[in-house]
């Protein structure tokens, strides 16, 4: 190989996010270039930039590409089984006062099967924190409509809707603080987290991450690096933009920035 | 200050997210492919790098570690 400055090092202690993710079970499961993988960093980044104690941070996951991310995580982890994810979490968080709860979710866990669990958990001051990747499809009804198929995207079944505006969701249903990022800018997301990490209420943060496999649209524009650069040059930041404002639309720039960030009572 | 950029070939993907966001052109991808069959970039130009640590930052497959050694005075 012609590059005489790669250093080879030891196993052990590699990379900062080894302590956190078991060297042993990389590569991950994930796709060449999935947003998960940067967004996973992220937070251990965030994690260790407040210098929390790992104990005291529990991380629930559900089924999916996301729902991996509790079994390889060395949090106190938990993967729960479908439609149960945010339920479980809040009992959690409830019960375990002196803990922090953060769950990833997916369309799938969200949208469908935990939406009316979140109506109530709001309302309640639950400790809790909502990453939400939002990849605008489920991985196996790739050309149906879903909640969340940008508006005017015809899928196969020529069914067009209003995509869910979820930032307006959550911050009707009582969250203190919702943000809105995409993966390509981690460092505007490491800082959210660690905010958000400091609440004690609940907060949202939705991450619109493209997915470079199973999306129909993606051959058109590329590979997964070129996928991310069109997601970011196509985002705009606008903070504390009203949430009524924020769905997701195919021909229109996707509003990143912080929208909701209220003192907790 | 002297940069120091760790490739792990085994855990690379080829997903080339690194290249594409360097801004100072450091990193290219390698011919020879990985174990998995992947082709994990290579260090080019290492003289150019900035230590801005984007590359490390947005891997997703944790396998690449920007670090740098403070020079001492030469005085």
């Amino acid at each position: 190989m012609s590059g005489t400055n790669v250093t080879t090092v030891s196993r052990e202690g590699q990379h900062p996010i080894d302590p956190f993710f078991p060297p042993d079970s990389m590569p991950s499961v994930w796709c060449p270039g999935c947003g998960i993988g940067t967004i996973v960093y992220t937070f251990v980044q965030a994690v260790e930039e407040m210098n929390a104690e790992p104990d005291k941070i529990c991380v629930v996951s559900g089924i999916g590409c996301t729902g991996k991310i509790a079994e390889y995580l060395n949090f106190g982890s938990h993967e729960t089984t479908n439609g149960n994810v945010i339920a479980y979490a809040a009992d959690l968080a409830t019960k375990k006062q002196d803990m922090k709860v953060v769950v990833f979710t997916n369309n799938a866990d969200f949208l469908v099967s935990s939406a009316k669990d979140f109506l109530d958990i709001g309302k309640k001051r639950t400790n809790l924190l909502v990453i939400h990747f939002n990849n605008i499809i489920y991985c196996i009804t790739e050309n149906g409509a879903i909640p969340t198929t940008p508006f005017m995207r015809a899928s196969a079944d020529n069914d067009f809707e209003l995509p869910f505006n979820i930032p307006h969701l959550v911050k009707s249903s009582g969250a203190v603080y919702v943000a809105r990022w995409t993966p390509l800018r981690a460092g505007w997301l490491k800082y959210s987290i660690i905010d958000a990490l400091s609440k004690r209420a609940l907060s949202v943060i939705e991450v619109v991450s493209p997915c470079v496999v199973y999306y129909t649209f993606a051959s058109k524009i590329g590979d997964a690096a070129d996928q991310l650069r069109f997601y970011s040059d196509n985002s705009v930041m606008k903070q504390y933009e009203p949430t009524e404002n924020l769905d997701l639309r195919s021909q229109s720039e996707v509003i990143i920035g912080k929208f909701v960030d209220k003192k907790e009572d | 200050m002297t940069a120091e950029i760790h490739i792990i070939n085994e855990r690379c993907k080829g997903c080339k997210i690194c290249v594409e966001v360097c801004q100072a052109d450091v990193l290219d991808i390698a011919e020879e492919p990985n174990p998995s069959g992947f082709n994990p970039p290579y260090v080019k130009t290492l003289e150019d790098c900035t230590i801005c640590g984007l590359c490390e930052m947005l891997c997703p497959d944790f396998a690449i570690r920007v670090s740098y050694i403070e020079e001492e005075d030469k005085q």
